[in-house]
């Protein structure tokens, strides 16, 4: 099988160009030699459907030898965008007619771009995760933000001994503590923003003009747990969209395959009225 | 309602001993038999005296004539001694696989692998006591052998030789292959740890061991030096008399490693140097086990420019520099330092440039080295690779890597792994398709951690690395923990694994768990002390399974692989991919 991820790449989208194009091609002439050509692109259709959905089989068998994933994968991806132009042509690009065939096609690009998106996020995400270090396991997330917590009081708390005055430990109570407590933001972080991080920074540093020595010090900590409190709700929100999108995806699919399975039994028995 | 099973005893190390059934009264007689008739047995302790030793740790084996006893390429944890009858080393040329029986791991058939579906334990980790099936332990008889002693040079052996301490010391393959010559040839073959406890108690045999290790360990490196190839037997035996042995770093450095860890940017300073930069070259240093870091001077501190592994040579260029210019000499271009276990090797200048260099085709010397243009100065021009390439590995390629990705690897020791699990974060989706697989091809539980060290976008997972020198192995009592037979591969058999916990910590990497085990009702095991019963897990590779390693079929998105980092070269090639 092909190594090289480029090669495979290539190949592939070579194949596919010329698939779409040969269909773009051939269609036209077929479709006056062959009135039937409609069930031809329909059969083609659902043959690439379980095709795309057998996929996930597939990484239900890890154990047996049945290709490697990224070969799947970018077969999945490609045979997805070429089932979407068959899409159009089952449809002889007309608007479908009737709440059954609106509500099939309506889930068909739903899935398909909902794979587009999927890939897209894959794409863009791992490297924004990347860039933004911290590097953590989505379910080691809680226990760290309780950690991070935890670490957060303590410090507020260490600074009354050693200054002997409460100002830093008051800031914590009103500003700081609600933050540790409460969980991610999830749009802040997909968007990228840093607007909440700065707030708090901002307000740290406000304060930091009434502390001593020693509640300075507990500031500066404070100051690197609240970044780091940052890095891990933006590498919650954004792990949790790439897994939550096959939430969409998958289920997606399956609905695909059912309202398929009805609209191969409907035009198959009444298929002879219609004509 | 019971929670747990009935209380069992904590297995012990020699509850499974190499020898099934040792006929009785052999240890008496192995006892009265050189080399353990000359052994004190006083110097051993209770807990593992001499007899125990030998009645665990050994196993008396009889071959047939012809019939393999080791085969070169394999690896193997036991020595040999030759009890009776006489046995047939083959020096070289070594014998072609076809000729020593070797063929290919089984692995699961399809409907194997498929009945993994059903077959699998629901519980995670249940302790099934599968025998562990020992692929070496087939008999292979060589076939003509009269044209066999006529094509390749050979050497007898005899009654109280002994043999395979090399491979079984240093963790590394056989070098050569031996078979009995009659029948009824009797050799008893000790496992490791037992030699290692005669070693360490017996300083005759240790002396005697390390003679004989040394002795053919040279003669079989010799002759794999490019440099060296072209030299007439004569002149080779001059450079075998000359050359110089030298072990640098603990045996089990692990301990040592974790300190240097904890050093951070100071270890470098903390190292052994072996020879450094700016002193006269004396003599060319091969790098025969374990590794060696290259550094320059860089500023106040020491920049990692290589690390050189088994078969790379170091000072050749300045030596053969200064003999072409004998006016205009240089001094070493770089340090050598010592990381973990370093075994090396060292030729003297003088008998290079008397036997060595006035013989070598010119087209294998190396061109002269350029200095700075500062008068009388003995310091390179600025680094440049191909200057390092040539310097420090004429075997192997240096392949182009950033400073920082070889002080990130050099730092965390990565380079021991031939089969590391490097992920590129840029491309990871953080899906854990490859911890599920793994997990689903190996009893419910994954065998590594998707977490590790970070260098840019390039993770290493904490996942066993299977390293050339394997110090996991250093400890294990029952020698459950080994290196397979035909890829070496270093696998842990379940079977003998008592759960001592001293793999796990001895693995440098983090990359043996111990865990707890169930029966197949998914009752936990306990000890009779109520504490549970564990073993030792670890990435296996996934040998037995079709189609290779689970964790890289597994991962959609070509973010991870198994890539040997004992050289640049593959990491090099998998990071420049796309």
């Amino acid at each position: 099988m092909i190594a090289s991820l480029k090669l495979r790449r290539t190949v592939l989208s070579l194949l596919t160009i010329a698939a779409s194009a040969a269909l773009a091609v051939y269609y036209p002439r077929l479709e006056a030699a062959l009135p039937s050509l409609v069930y031809l692109t329909g059969w083609l259709l659902l043959l690439l459907c379980l095709f795309l959905t057998a996929y996930n089989v597939r990484k239900k068998l890890p154990f047996l030898p049945l290709f490697s994933s990224r070969l799947w994968l970018q077969f999945h991806a490609y045979a997805g965008l070429f089932a979407g132009l068959v899409f159009f042509f089952h449809l002889r690009f007309a608007f479908p007619v009737g709440l059954f065939n609106l509500a099939l096609a309506a889930l068909f690009l739903a899935v398909t771009f909902s794979g587009i998106f999927g890939w897209w996020l894959s794409r863009v995400i791992p490297r924004r995760l990347t860039t933004a270090g911290g590097e953590v396991p989505f379910e080691r997330i809680p226990a760290i933000r309780r950690d991070l917590r935890l670490r957060a009081e303590a410090g507020a708390l260490a600074a009354i001994p050693e200054a002997k005055a409460t100002t830093l430990a008051d800031f914590y109570v009103k500003t700081l503590a609600p933050v540790f407590a409460a969980g991610p933001a999830f749009l802040p972080h997909i968007m990228g923003s840093r607007a909440a991080l700065n707030d708090r920074l901002a307000a740290l540093a406000e304060v930091s003009r009434y502390l001593s020595p020693p509640e300075q010090a507990r500031a500066d900590s404070l100051a690197e747990l609240v970044r780091a409190r940052h890095v891990l709700d933006f590498h919650y929100a954004n792990q949790l969209l790439l897994k939550t999108w096959l939430f969409s995806h998958v289920p997606l699919t399956y609905g695909l395959l059912l309202l398929t399975a009805l609209h191969v039994v409907l035009v198959h028995a009444f298929s002879g009225g219609a004509g | 309602m019971s929670v747990t099973s009935p209380s069992l005893d904590r297995p012990r190390r020699w509850d499974a001993p190499f020898a099934a059934d040792f006929p009785p009264g052999a240890i008496e007689s192995l006892l009265a038999i050189a080399p353990f008739n000359a052994m004190n047995p006083d110097s051993f302790p209770r807990s593992s005296s001499l007899s125990d030793i030998l009645r665990n740790d050994t196993a008396l084996r009889t071959f047939k004539a012809n019939e393999l006893i080791v085969r070169e390429g394999d690896y193997g944890t036991s020595a040999f001694i030759i009890i009776q009858g006489r046995a047939r080393v083959v020096l070289s040329p070594g014998l072609p696989p076809s000729a020593v029986g070797r063929k290919e791991r089984s692995k699961k058939g399809l409907f194997r692998s498929l009945a993994q579906l059903w077959s699998s334990p629901r519980e995670d980790e249940v302790i099934t006591r599968r025998r562990h099936r020992d692929q070496a332990s087939r008999s292979v008889f060589l076939q003509d052998v009269p044209r066999l002693l006529g094509e390749h040079k050979t050497a007898a052996m005899q009654a109280g030789d002994f043999f395979g301490e090399i491979a079984a010391l240093s963790r590394m393959p056989r070098t050569a292959t031996i078979f009995a010559e009659e029948d009824n040839t009797q050799l008893l073959e000790i496992r490791w740890q037992g030699l290692r406890d005669l070693l360490k108690y017996d300083p005759a045999l240790r002396a005697h061991v390390d003679k004989i290790y040394r002795q053919r360990a040279l003669a079989s490196y010799l002759r794999e030096i490019p440099f060296l190839r072209h030299l007439a037997p004569e002149i080779r035996a001059i450079v075998e008399a000359a050359t110089q042995f030298e072990t640098y770093g603990d045996y089990d450095w692990s301990g040592e490693y974790k300190k240097l860890v904890q050093a951070g940017a100071a270890a470098v300073a903390k190292e052994t140097t072996i020879a450094a930069e700016g002193d006269y070259p004396n003599g060319i240093i091969m790098v025969r086990s374990g590794f060696a870091r290259l550094t320059q001077r860089h500023g106040a501190g020491h920049r990692t420019l290589n690390y050189l592994g088994a078969g790379r040579v170091y000072g050749f260029d300045e030596i053969a520099h200064n003999w072409k210019n004998p006016d205009a000499p240089v001094s070493l271009q770089h340090s050598l330092r010592v990381i973990g276990h370093t075994h090396v090797l060292t030729i003297p200048a003088a008998i290079l440039e008397q036997h060595v260099l006035p013989t070598l085709p010119a087209s294998q010397l190396p061109p002269p080295i350029k200095l700075s243009e500062t008068p009388g100065s003995t310091a390179p021009l600025a680094l440049q690779q191909d200057t390092l390439s040539r310097s420090a590995d004429r075997p192997a390629k240096v392949a182009p890597a950033d400073s920082a990705l070889m002080e990130f690897l050099t730092q965390n020791r990565l380079f021991n792994g031939t089969e590391s699990m490097v992920i590129d974060l840029d491309r990871c989706t953080r899906c854990d398709d490859c911890v599920r697989a793994c997990a689903s091809t190996h009893d419910g539980n994954p065998r590594f951690l998707r977490h590790g060290p970070i260098h840019d976008n390039l993770m290493v997972a904490q996942a066993c690395m299977h390293c050339a020198d394997p110090i996991c192995m250093i400890g294990c009592p029952t020698g459950a923990i080994h290196r397979d037979a035909f890829g070496g591969e270093v696998i842990i058999n379940s079977d003998t694994c008592i759960g001592c916990t001293v793999c796990a910590n001895n693995c440098p990497y983090g990359s043996i768990r111990m865990v707890e085990t169930r029966d197949s009702d998914g009752q936990p095991l306990v000890a009779k002390d109520q504490k549970p019963l564990l073993k030792a897990t670890k990435c296996d590779l996934c040998i037995d399974q079709l189609g290779g390693p689970a964790c890289v079929r597994a991962c959609p998105h070509d973010a991870l692989d198994r890539i040997d980092l004992n050289t640049l070269d593959p990491l090099t090639a998998w990071l420049n991919r796309r």
